[in-house]
């Protein structure tokens, strides 16, 4: 049960720093705009907050992740990851009043159906506190054991 | 496709399974204990350095890829990363691939590709 709040609150932790990211370089876009090749336009890019929060995303996500892969199998928590696809897709609707396709909303659905099995399989594969179990499965596969 | 497209293809994918193979071998390693010397244990390994190198070059080969088809063709096959991804966590880590593991993560590969057909 350990593992599980564990996994629970570095993705969630994981989303927040993406979704940031993501929305933080759209706002950086737009009070860039227009973009041109020259420095002007770097100036207004690094002239307003946006660009230092999608910085800030950047780290908060690198040390998330790094983190959770310390127990996290990188097959199902990298495909996990892509929950921001729709955490993104829903904030750019209310911020940047982006339409909600219906063909958007089915792949937003699909994707959170997969998380869905992803988190139930995760469940029934930690039991007990075996977590390191893998991480040392690891090891050995690397140090060709 | 033409071949260069193809290439940068190949190049995104094999830069991202990469990149994410060694930050896992960088996070799992059971030797590199806890807290901050967990992280001064990690920095003194290559691997970590080999994951951001493969991140950041992984990030300008997108950007080059990018350049040459539409956004929705690019996320499309990238959504083929996560398999990848899974299928190279299955022959590297021994990662379990349960049913539910794969369906899950099918699914959100799916997702990704519906989303970004939808342009």
């Amino acid at each position: 049960m350990k593992t599980w709040r564990f996994y629970f609150a570095g993705f969630a932790m994981l989303l927040a720093f993406d979704t940031v990211v993501q929305l933080s370089f759209k706002l950086t876009g737009q009070h860039a705009f227009p973009p041109e090749a020259n420095a002007a336009w770097v100036m207004r890019v690094f002239g307003h907050p946006w660009i230092y929060l999608a910085l800030v995303g950047y780290v908060g996500n690198f040390f998330t992740w790094m983190s959770l892969l310390k127990h996290a199998p990188i097959g199902p928590a990298f495909a996990a990851s892509h929950l921001d696809v729709v955490t993104v897709m829903l904030a750019s609707a209310w911020l940047f009043h982006e339409a909600l396709t219906p063909m958007r909303l089915l792949g937003a659905g699909v994707i959170m159906l997969g998380i869905i099995c992803l988190a139930f399989a995760e469940k029934a594969s930690h039991p007990a506190h075996d977590a390191p179990t893998e991480a040392k499965g690891a090891l050995g596969v690397m140090a060709g054991d | 496709m033409s071949p260069v497209i193809a290439t940068l293809w190949l190049i995104n994918v094999t830069l991202d399974t990469g990149g994410q193979l060694a930050f896992k071998a960088a996070a799992s390693d059971p030797l590199a204990g806890d807290g901050m010397a967990r992280w001064r244990y990690m920095a003194r390994r290559p691997w970590i350095w080999l994951g951001i190198l493969a991140y950041v070059t992984h990030l300008l080969s997108w950007i080059a890829f990018l350049s040459l088809v539409d956004l929705s063709q690019g996320v499309l096959l990238a959504s083929i990363n996560i398999v990848a991804i899974m299928i190279a966590g299955r022959l590297l880590f021994r990662e379990k691939l349960t049913p539910l593991r794969v369906g899950g993560i099918l699914l959100v590969s799916a997702g990704v590709a519906i989303v970004g057909l939808s342009g």
